[in-house]
């Protein structure tokens, strides 16, 4: 079909997304798929065409989806639905709605901080802690963070069969020090 | 009033601390949280309950138990099971809410329950976890019993709450997206504020139902 005059142009409405955890690596067609399957599986085809779900770009760990005007609640509730993308668990926060792109562009400006590769240990900032020579515990488990989000530390247990991530925060975690002698030696 | 998240798993039942959750909660809208097996706290403002949820067991050693927790703080659960059950249960004083009516028999909670729940004060739980991350016959089964459950909260005013029954904080949803999901089964905004403090009604003090006037 030929594009038609602006006029003649069905609304359409953007939702900006939060794709939590932080740092999962996600391609923008799996979660479209993962979107649409969502969509069709809680309201099925019809409701699934007239809404017209899409997944327009992923940026900074936001996704920008579109659907028809009028439909942003029903597609909020199924994306709320939305849990796995390709194996990987995931969730998506909706964040606000808006007529176009560009202000949902400039609202991830203001939410993701400048520099988000700085490590940010006393809980303070946002980042991937690549170079600590510090090893960390929780409990009794070696731990190794993978994102630091203010008070929230993502990190995943060392060792050779359990190794799934783990949602903690600063004050959870232990910082192992070269001079600390474990129980038992 | 206070929202609550009615149950929540940490670690190690789950992979999110309990501080973790609290944080996540605060930032999604609610006042409290259940917690299993965890002892009560006050976390990042986040009012931890502790919980205890009994499942697979018999009426009267859900008595027992109940006995047992007495006096303890904890929000006491107990998993749904047959018609018979299920009135016992919610007779018995002390439990506090009657979880997983999503999975259980149609026959299982019926005008009768209902008002020996609305009498004993006893809340029925919506746990939110099969519409997120159930699908299809499973998911169309826990919708039906809802809003079954709706028609029988009309008439009869029993407790209500929400559950997100989150074994990690990417299964919390926040109180905008369980307004939505709550919304699937005819539920609108004001019931769903109304029923996200189910948890205080039936913790809470018991009001007379005589008002004696000098």
């Amino acid at each position: 079909m030929s594009i038609r005059p602006p006029t003649l142009r069905e609304k359409r409405r953007y939702l900006l997304a939060r794709i939590d955890p932080a740092g999962m690596p996600v391609e923008t067609k799996d979660l479209y798929y993962a979107v649409y399957e969502a969509v069709v599986s809680l309201f099925g085809d019809m409701a699934a065409a007239a809404m017209q779900p899409s997944v327009l770009a992923i940026e900074s760990g936001h996704a920008i989806l579109r659907c028809r005007r009028g439909a942003e609640r029903e597609f909020a509730i199924a994306l709320s639905t939305l849990s796995t993308c390709r194996d990987c668990t995931l969730a998506v926060r909706v964040i606000a709605v808006s007529g176009t792109i560009e202000s949902l562009r400039e609202r991830i400006a203001t939410l993701v901080p400048q520099e988000p590769d700085v490590p940010a240990h006393d809980g303070a900032g946002e980042g991937v802690p690549d170079a600590d020579p510090c090893e960390y515990r929780f409990g009794t488990t070696p731990v190794e963070p993978v994102v630091w989000h203010g008070h929230k530390v993502d990190v995943i247990e060392k060792g050779f069969k359990n190794t799934r991530r783990l949602f903690l925060t600063t004050e959870d975690l232990e910082k192992i020090h070269a001079t600390t002698i474990p129980d038992g030696l | 009033m206070k929202i609550t998240d009615a149950c929540v798993y940490p670690y190690p039942v789950g992979d999110s601390s309990i501080r973790r959750f609290a944080l996540e909660a605060r930032s999604f809208g609610y006042d409290s949280i259940v917690a299993a097996d965890t002892p009560a706290a006050e976390v990042c403002g986040i009012t931890v309950i502790p919980g205890i949820f009994l499942a697979g067991i018999p009426a009267k050693d859900v008595q027992s138990r109940v006995k047992k927790c007495r006096g303890s703080g904890a929000v006491i659960a107990v998993q749904v099971g047959d018609n018979g059950f299920n009135r016992a249960v919610a007779s018995t004083n002390g439990v506090h809410i009657l979880r997983g009516i999503h999975a259980a028999d149609k026959r299982a909670f019926d005008h009768v329950a209902a008002k020996i729940a609305a009498d004993n004060n006893t809340a029925l739980d919506i746990d939110l976890s099969p519409l997120i991350f159930g699908r299809g016959h499973l998911r169309q089964k826990a919708i039906h019993r809802y809003i079954d459950l709706m028609i029988l909260y009309r008439r009869f005013e029993f407790p209500l709450t929400i559950s997100s029954s989150a074994r990690s904080v990417l299964g919390m949803r926040a109180v905008r997206e369980a307004t939505g999901l709550c919304s699937l089964f005819g539920m609108d905004e004001t019931d769903v504020q109304a029923v996200l403090a189910g948890v205080s009604r039936v913790t809470g003090p018991t009001e007379s139902v005589v008002k004696v006037i000098t």
